[in-house]
């Protein structure tokens, strides 16, 4: 095999990549990227048998062929190299010559072989979505997926095509997140679907905010396909609880909020609440809204917010961390905040579809 | 169902329906019921596996209180999802289930084989002698009664002494007459790398509770813990967390607590705390009741000659010495000849030569100390006496006594023509100072292995 290819093109490819391969594998071939030549250009492929991810680089190709080199390896060197234009050639036993202005590597590979196949799709359902509409709604949800690994369906993020809507779906049990968009496509189209976090964190890495992708799901894997770039994942297996359970009834009390203005009161507030138990309290009074922490010993802090606000008063203690992912990651400058009252989960809501249920401290009792 | 577990569920639901709000408890408790309760555990029916996650993740608490409350005694409190037809499964206790926790040993897990303990390693087949009678009996002391008795215990001994027969037997023990104990045996190094991979996978917290909720922990060969400061610091935490709590705490190491380098002293005082037992090379006799044993356990004939012989001839290791008896057995039936000395001496030839190799004579000794103590070594023969002189001469003789055969007058030639009273003077001096000074038992000790090796 043998091909030229530009630095920012190589480089550029590997880091679509590379995060993929696994750092402690049993198999050594998966920390290596297969390399293979195509008509126009170059495939790289990494998997870790979960995830595999592919691209497709433009290259000048003078020899067509295929060998595997380490992919972080192979990325740290060609991130280093001083001119633009690399050569990359490979002898019958796997070692590759990578040669670039006045540097010369030398690479030692594994055989095309060894390189698990790239996933094949059969009867997959496909939907195209807009990629700008899919990155938001994951930004939106997935801080709540849960890292708790003995609720495995709860570790990734349910993607449930019903209706004419996508509705993307996070929880953890402390808190959920949902983020619903309009989509068109056939009803034998309906499925629900999980997809594991690690894929949900690549995939993130290869939205951008124009053009659109597809999105093919099979028996037990689904398919991204954007960009020139295509991302195959394995279902989380089984299925995702009853999340409507979750979503509470019509509120009591509602209360916008400037976004920034929360999160910036919440954030210093919770510097002294404590590790433990760490929660805060929100204090709803007449047009206003006292946010406060206190750890024995330690210390208190309190802020005020002016609101408007007629309702009656309300205090709830909420885990701060859970109240700042929301503010962090929307957009929106204000939102939406609805409660029933002290033990009964808080809903945050903005001007689009998204809702994110977070409960209570149970702190009193 | 029973109407039992009926009545149960009604009398706790009112109790949580009063602590939250009726939103809440129309929306989680309202269709669970109450699946079976044995006594220890309560399994609560839910509709949907949400309901457990968000019962487990915010009212657990409150239900184990109820339950607690209501029944008289706390349960522990796990879901199953009934009538739904999510097949998910669901069985997840609330204590976070470690699957591949070799280690540990459940309850539920209805065979001990897999806890990394060998099930042959009881108290059955521990053979009782002079060397090992004393650690053997705290050992049974500490499986009947854990963390009344001694704690934590501390067992030292040199490689195949039986430091690890003695821990898993503690282990099977208490297994066995204990259903619900949780009993922890891993080695140290095991411990270590655990904690790396929880520091790498941030899931300390797991770790954590995985070692501090168990009843008995028994950690094998924790002077690997040397060196190794975050898991000492880990493992003080650990000790101190299980040690407050009650819980058996049993140590094994092939050196006592304090000769181990690099182990932080709170942890050597912990470890000096409890009993502290040393397990010693076994004499003949019981050298040849662990062979008869071991043989009657494989179904070996062998004739008793051979049995006193192998005991006779392989001195400080028990391992060694089965492994001696195996070798021969497989002789034996695979060869169908009949077994002579001749022919055991050639086949244990590089067991035997090893052992022969620690024959030391006394001039060995005499150079060993003299290079030691930094004395010429014609000061172990001469009649000059300053302390610094004597004592080494007096400590030579005591090791020449210990490690050869000589008699007490061949002693004294060797050093110079000395009578053999002043031998004997000699060894009583260094016995007592072994007994009195922790620097000089160091140094016996260092002397002692160095000219075995």
């Amino acid at each position: 095999m043998k091909f030229a290819v530009t630095k920012e093109a190589l480089l550029d490819g590997l880091q679509r990549i590379q995060n993929v391969v696994s750092t402690r594998s049993t198999l050594p071939v998966l920390t290596n990227a297969l390399l293979e030549t195509t008509e126009t250009g170059v495939r790289l492929t990494t998997t870790d048998l979960e995830v595999a991810i592919r691209c497709e680089i433009t290259a000048q190709v003078e020899k067509a062929g295929a060998t595997t080199l380490p992919a972080r390896r192979l990325a740290s060197i060609v991130r280093e190299l001083p001119a633009s234009e690399i050569t990359i050639e490979t002898d019958a036993k796997n070692i590759s010559t990578l040669r670039c202005g006045s540097s010369y590597f030398k690479i030692f590979g594994l055989a095309k072989d060894e390189f698990p196949a790239f996933p094949s799709f059969k009867e997959a359902k496909t939907y195209t979505i807009k990629q700008s509409e899919l990155k938001d709604g994951l930004r939106k949800t997935s801080y709540a997926i849960s890292v708790d690994e003995t609720r495995y369906v709860l570790n990734g993020i349910l993607f449930s095509f019903k209706e004419n809507k996508l509705t993307l779906v996070a929880t953890d049990g402390r808190r959920l997140a949902l983020f619903d968009s309009d989509l068109e496509f056939p009803r034998s189209h309906e499925r629900d679907f999980i997809v594991p976090t690690k894929a949900i964190t690549e995939l993130q890495r290869l939205l951008s905010d124009d053009g659109e992708l597809q999105i093919s799901v099979a028996e037990n894997l689904v398919s991204f396909e954007l960009n020139g770039s295509q991302l195959v994942s394995k279902l989380v297996e089984g299925n995702y609880p009853n999340y409507r359970q979750v979503i509470p009834g019509e509120a009591k009390e509602r209360v916008t909020i400037e976004r920034e203005a929360l999160l910036n009161c919440v954030r210093r507030v919770s510097l002294l609440s404590s590790d433990k138990t760490s929660s805060v309290r929100i204090n709803f009074t007449k047009n206003n809204l006292d946010i406060t922490a206190n750890t024995p010993e330690v210390g208190e802090a309190r802020e005020s917010l002016a609101v408007v606000y007629r309702g009656r008063d309300i205090s709830i203690a909420f885990n701060p961390e859970f109240l700042l992912d929301p503010l962090r990651n929307l957009a929106n400058d204000e939102i939406h905040i609805e409660l029933i009252d002290e033990m009964s989960p808080g809903v945050i809501k903005i001007n689009t579809p998204f809702l994110y249920v977070i409960m209570p401290m149970r702190v009193s009792v | 169902m029973t109407s039992n577990c009926g009545q149960i569920w009604t009398s706790v639901s009112e109790v949580i329906r009063q602590r939250i709000s009726a939103d809440g408890f129309e929306r989680w408790f309202q269709g669970v019921t109450v699946a079976s309760d044995d006594g220890t555990k309560l399994v609560l029916g839910v509709p949907n596996p949400i309901h457990q996650f968000f019962i487990e993740s915010n009212y657990l608490p409150l239900v184990q209180d109820a339950v607690a409350e209501i029944m008289g005694s706390p349960r522990k409190v796990q879901f199953c999802a009934v009538g739904s037809e999510d097949t998910t499964p669901v069985m997840a206790s609330h204590l976070p289930s470690q699957p591949s926790s070799r280690a540990t040993i459940r309850e539920r897990a209805q065979v001990p084989v897999s806890s990394g303990m060998n099930p042959r390693n009881t108290f059955d087949t521990f053979v009782v002698g002079s060397n090992n009678q004393f650690a053997h009996s705290a050992a049974l002391a500490i499986a009947k009664t854990p963390a009344k008795t001694y704690n934590p215990f501390f067992v030292y001994g040199g490689s195949g002494l039986g430091k690890t027969h003695l821990l898993q037997a503690i282990g099977h023990y208490v297994i066995q007459n204990q259903k619900s104990a949780k009993v922890v045996y891993l080695s140290s190094e095991q411990f270590t790398n655990e904690f790396i991979d929880a520091i790498q996978h941030g899931s300390l917290v797991k770790f954590r509770k995985k070692y501090r909720s168990a009843d008995v922990l028994m950690i094998d060969d924790i002077q690997f813990l040397a060196g190794k400061e975050r898991s000492q610091e880990e493992f003080f935490h650990t000790f101190n967390a299980l040690h407050d709590g009650h819980k058996q705490i049993v140590l094994s190491s092939d050196r006592p607590a304090s000769e181990i380098e690099k182990l932080e002293h709170r942890l050597v005082s912990r470890f000096e705390w409890g009993m502290t037992a040393e397990l010693q090379p076994p004499d003949v006799e019981t050298r040849i009741a662990i062979l008869k044993k071991k043989a009657e356990s494989l179904s070996i004939a062998l004739e008793p000659w051979v049995i006193e012989f192998l005991a006779d001839r392989i001195r400080n290791n028990v391992r060694r010495l089965e492994g001696a008896l195996m070798r021969v057995a497989s002789y034996k039936s695979l060869s169908d000849r009949e077994i002579t000395r001749d022919a055991i001496e050639n086949l244990l030839r590089d067991i035997f030569q090893e052992q022969a190799r620690r024959a030391v004579t006394i001039e060995q000794i005499q150079r060993k100390v003299a290079e030691q103590y930094d004395v010429r070594l014609a000061d172990m023969t001469s009649k000059r006496r300053p302390a610094n002189i004597a004592f080494p001469r007096q400590i030579a003789m005591y090791l020449s006594r210990e490690l050869t055969k000589s008699s007490l007058s061949d002693i004294g030639d060797a050093f110079g023509g000395k009578d053999h009273g002043t031998v004997i003077h000699a060894c009583k001096l260094v016995k007592r100072r072994l007994e009195e000074d922790e620097q000089t038992r160091h140094i016996v000790r260092l002397l002692d292995t160095q000219l075995q090796r």
